[in-house]
């Protein structure tokens, strides 16, 4: 048994994680995409100077105003939202969007993982994960806002049902792609089924598995935000919900900044940290090629 | 047990769970029969649904074609329904294609300008990335904000938001052109125009399918987002009015209608997709 495992695990950690980590940093601070978003943001300077600043604000005002707006901005008291800052807000969502992808990711990958293995099984989710998986975001928030009220429960569970299906369908490939050589020599060296499971499924799908959870992560934010903006007390899409009933295009925008620099800086930390975690993964993959 | 055999077998499960939830709901609306507002049941029978809800689709119908509607004093009646739904589904569509033309069109144009060089791909990675990442439909009120509520607004949303994934995937397709190919090609002394004509646009078709499938999936999501705020036709707007009284019923059946088009819409572009790329090597086809 030891054998497969090592097999499977592949290779001792050959990329030294801090090496990685310096590479990404290379990448990040690459002059010309720097430049690039000088570029975007002189485009955007020549556009609101053009425009009128209620249509357009200026770069330079929106992120003034994410810096102010950050720690306190008293004019969201005044439309009643509880903590009037952008702070608290985004905290709100952050944790709805961790709860919800920590359930989300567990019934989705284990439901994937074993309708991997049993096809009677597949026949009978395959179909309702592919049909909840095409329902738009927009159709079954409603339901959820007057089932479950207004309130954090509705949220996080608009953003569970979209997580698993995501999470089903990246485990269940990943269980599909192991190479059956593995399970036959597992086999052979007579492991149970337990330890199949164990010491050969969960290593070998694992990579790919925290790939899909880092896509799910991404787009958990969005989700989140917009169930959020149609039906909420709290969180970053009812401070939206708000400025835009005030029209407030600074605002708004100095909002969707705040949300877009969290997500990236997540999917940064969550890109990192899979590298890490699924280091063994280079040793697998290039043994299947 | 034959592949063939299997595929038959599934294909008879995946009938029954259908059945099975059609009937679970069925169940549901039996037992549990709190009403959102009085006359409207929180889980709507299949007998309410296809009888008094679709019947209240007349509701939404603006009167023509011989069918007089509720507001000019005709009672509620199937065909004024029917057309209704007709009419408002034609509105999503043709919002949905016509983002999806002029945004599919604009991304694909502009991700081949920027991979013309290394240079230019290196400089536009980052903007594009955050773009990426902004959640799509909490930028409706900006829309709104920018365009007001005219059906210019609605299709430049959709586009965007189509725009934004083309225009990275077509970047990305670009990249992944195996540079041996490039090469040759330029070694045949074929000069930049000639080498995207005959090399580059056909070997990124495999891998712009992916490509076209989420952009469709994220078409139909921008497309209600677009028409939830202040259209005046539509799928979306049927659903806001009724979501505001309550209406569960008639949100049921939208959001059922909304199943059936983009089922099909999925299973005819993959269909299609497919077709298209008979050509290409079976590894390369995602």
């Amino acid at each position: 048994m030891t054998t497969v495992t090592a097999t499977v695990k592949a290779a001792p950690r050959r990329v030294r994680p801090l090496r990685l980590f310096a590479y990404g940093l290379a990448a990040a601070l690459d002059p010309l995409r720097l430049a690039g978003l000088v570029v975007f943001a002189l485009i955007w300077e020549g556009l609101s100077s053009v425009l009128s600043t209620i249509i357009l604000p200026p770069p330079q005002n929106v992120v003034a105003r994410l810096w102010t707006d950050f720690l306190d901005a008293p004019s969201l008291s005044y439309y009643g939202v509880a903590n009037p800052n952008l702070y608290a807000n985004l905290l709100y969502t952050a944790e709805n969007v961790v709860i919800a992808v920590a359930i989300g990711a567990a019934i989705g990958i284990v439901a994937g993982l074993v309708s991997a293995r049993f096809s009677l099984v597949r026949a009978i989710i395959n179909p309702v994960m592919m049909t909840a998986g095409t329902v738009p975001i927009l159709i079954a928030a409603p339901f959820l806002l007057i089932w479950f009220g207004v309130g954090r429960l509705s949220a996080v569970c608009l953003v569970i049902f979209y997580v698993t299906v995501i999470l089903y369908l990246f485990a269940q490939r990943a269980a599909s792609n192991v190479s059956p050589i593995y399970e036959e020599f597992a086999r052979t060296l007579g492991a149970s089924q337990r330890q199949i499971v164990v010491d050969l499924l969960i290593p070998a799908t694992v990579p790919e598995i925290l790939g899909g959870l880092r896509i799910a992560l991404a787009g958990a934010w969005g989700l989140e935000a917009v169930s959020e903006l149609l039906g909420s007390q709290e969180g970053m899409g009812k401070v939206l919900e708000v400025l835009a009933g005030a029209t407030d295009s600074e605002g708004i925008m100095a909002s969707l900044l705040l949300l877009g620099l969290v997500a990236i800086i997540v999917d940064a930390i969550a890109g990192w940290a899979v590298k890490r975690l699924a280091s063994w993964n280079a040793g697998l993959s290039s043994e299947r090629n | 047990m034959k592949l063939g055999a299997r595929v038959v077998r599934d294909r008879w499960i995946s009938l029954g769970v259908f059945i099975a939830i059609a009937a679970i709901w069925q169940v549901l609306s039996v037992i549990y029969t709190v009403e959102a507002v009085p006359g409207e049941p929180m889980v709507a029978g299949w007998q309410v649904l296809f009888t008094k809800t679709f019947l209240s689709m007349a509701d939404y119908w603006a009167g023509g074609l011989g069918v007089p509607s509720v507001a000019e004093g005709a009672d509620r009646s199937y065909p004024a329904a029917a057309l209704s739904l007709a009419d408002h589904s034609l509105q999503t569509i043709i919002r949905l294609a016509s983002g999806l033309v002029v945004g599919g069109g604009i991304g694909l144009a502009l991700g081949l300008a920027v991979s013309w060089s290394r240079w230019t791909r290196r400089l536009v990675d980052l903007p594009v990335q955050f773009l990426r990442t902004l959640p799509l439909l909490a930028m409706v009120p900006l829309f709104q904000l920018w365009f007001g509520t005219n059906i210019a607004g609605e299709i430049l949303f959709v586009a965007y938001g189509i725009g934004v994934i083309v225009f990275a995937g077509t970047v990305n397709a670009v990249r992944n052109v195996p540079s041996i190919y490039i090469d040759n090609a330029r070694a045949l002394g074929a000069s930049r125009l000639t080498l995207y004509r005959t090399v580059i646009l056909p070997a990124i078709l495999p891998e712009m399918r992916s490509t076209v499938l989420l952009s469709l999936g994220t078409g139909w999501g921008a497309v209600l987002g677009a028409e939830y705020l202040g259209a005046q036709s539509g799928l979306g707007y049927v659903i806001v009015y009724a979501q505001q009284f309550a209406y569960l019923d008639r949100m049921f059946l939208i959001a059922l209608l909304f199943i059936v088009y983009t089922s099909i819409s999925y299973w005819g572009v993959s269909k299609l997709t497919a077709r298209m790329l008979d050509w290409a090597p079976p590894s390369q086809r995602l």
